[in-house]
């Protein structure tokens, strides 16, 4: 898979990492059992600490959405979480919030907002589908 | 003595090294653990090299304390000595010897040095073992010092200024080897202290840094939260607000219904304050280190 990093965007370099993994996820742009790059060559490719891609692997690995294969490296869980559903509610809602907030000073009415929410939704659903064939 | 999170790799308390009438070190108190890759910031002159010399020993300091994996490096040269390795700014070798006998003479001195490693590294560098040290490039020879530097496996790495006056390739080439053919080795004991006033090609590697001025350490951030904190944000708002609070950030552009400005550390409330005025728009981002080592040392000269 391919990363992009923004040293500006002001979210750490690491969660701009377990991001992309997870938004790869959702697309399908990495399926369940598929590899992550090891650590050491995507640590030279993106002229990162190797810390950095540690530490966003053991992000992803304590929130269940890789698993380490000891020897072998890291893979794409199935996409059963862990967390019960109102726990993964409430982490979705933080990020919700914010785009709540944003809306707001863009002035984008309730309405629009969920359409939008809905288009994206399908936009996803529609990408994993493609990637799965 | 193993290294324990709770012993730093590099700690100096109060350090102190004048010369003459001249301060160079004057009052520096740093704190590196293991494992990190920290980035010590300076103007020419700041005093960095005096610093890393009173770390390495070359220097004895005027007043205060270093201590390397808790000890004394002047008391316990050798036991220290034999867990680092350092690359300075001018690199020299013995112009008569070649590039293999160059080796094996920094091989003579360490108890431990990896083969494959240097065999690995002369390929990726094109470097040529019968060449004499006397007739290579500038970027060859701080290559060569590289990889005599790695080879030992050593727990603290220290570069002074490495890629100051090299080509950028020869830069790429050197910070990716920092991160792969050293870090990945062990990378719990893996510590890299980098001074230089390059940062910008230093950005994804530093993970903490401290940037020194006169002598003294001015800002010592986590890189992560100093891009936080650091931040360069537009506003534009229906109306011009009236009474808005800006402490904390200097304005760079002001005008009517718009305001550009630069938060000075602390980024979080004035992004809460400015949204709190309901503006149509605003965006922010963070400044790179290099601005933020400039708005640190020249208020006012950063982010333009």
């Amino acid at each position: 898979m391919q990363f992009q990093l923004n040293f500006k965007s002001g979210k750490p370099v690491y969660l701009q990492l377990v991001d992309q993994v997870k938004a790869a996820a959702a697309s399908g742009a990495l399926r369940a059992g598929e590899p992550l790059p090891s650590i050491r060559p995507l640590a030279e490719q993106l002229r990162v600490n190797r810390n950095t891609i540690a530490k966003a692997y053991a992000e992803l690995e304590s929130q269940h959405v890789i698993e380490t294969v000891a020897g072998k490296g890291c893979f794409l869980r199935e996409t059963g979480t862990p967390f019960k559903k109102d726990a993964r509610l409430k982490l979705l809602s933080s990020e919700i919030d914010d785009a709540v907030v944003q809306a707001h000073h863009l002035q984008v009415a309730k309405t629009d907002f969920l359409q939008l929410a809905e288009d994206r939704f399908d936009r996803f659903q529609l990408k994993r589908t493609r990637a799965g064939n | 003595m193993p290294t324990t999170q709770h012993t730093a790799v590099i700690e100096t308390t109060g350090l102190a090294r004048r010369f003459g009438s001249t301060d160079a070190v004057n009052g520096l108190s740093l704190r590196v653990p293991a494992g990190r890759c920290y980035g010590f910031f300076g103007r020419n002159g700041a005093g960095k090299t005096t610093t890393i010399k009173c770390l390495l020993n070359l220097l004895r300091p005027t007043s205060g304390t270093v201590r390397l994996f808790g000890m004394d490096p002047a008391r316990e040269e050798v036991a220290v000595k034999s867990r680092i390795a350092y690359v300075p700014d001018q690199v020299a070798f013995y112009p008569w010897m070649t590039v293999r006998e160059t080796l094996d003479y920094f091989a003579s001195f360490r108890s431990h040095w990896n083969d494959a490693t240097e065999r690995g590294l002369l390929d990726q560098f094109r470097l040529d073992t019968r060449q004499k040290t006397s007739h290579l490039s500038k970027g060859q020879r701080t290559q060569l010092a590289l990889i005599t530097a790695i080879c030992p496996e050593p727990e603290l790495l220290v570069l002074d200024e490495p890629t100051s006056g090299l080509d950028p390739i020869v830069r790429r080439e050197f910070i990716q080897t920092v991160i792969g053919a050293y870090q990945d080795g062990d990378p719990g004991h893996r510590t890299v202290f980098v001074s230089t006033h390059l940062i910008s090609e230093f950005e994804g590697l530093i993970d903490e840094f401290t940037i020194i001025e006169e002598g003294r350490a001015v800002l010592t951030l986590a890189a992560d939260e100093a891009r936080e904190r650091y931040q360069k944000i537009y506003a534009r708002f229906a109306e011009a607000p009236a009474g808005l609070d800006l402490a904390g950030a200097r304005v760079l552009r002001s005008g009517g219904r718009e305001i550009e400005l630069v938060t000075d550390g602390d980024a979080g409330p004035i992004l809460d304050r400015l949204k709190a005025q309901s503006p149509e728009a605003i965006s922010s981002e963070s400044l790179s280190l290099e601005e933020i080592f400039v708005a640190t040392l020249q208020p006012g000269g950063a982010a333009a």
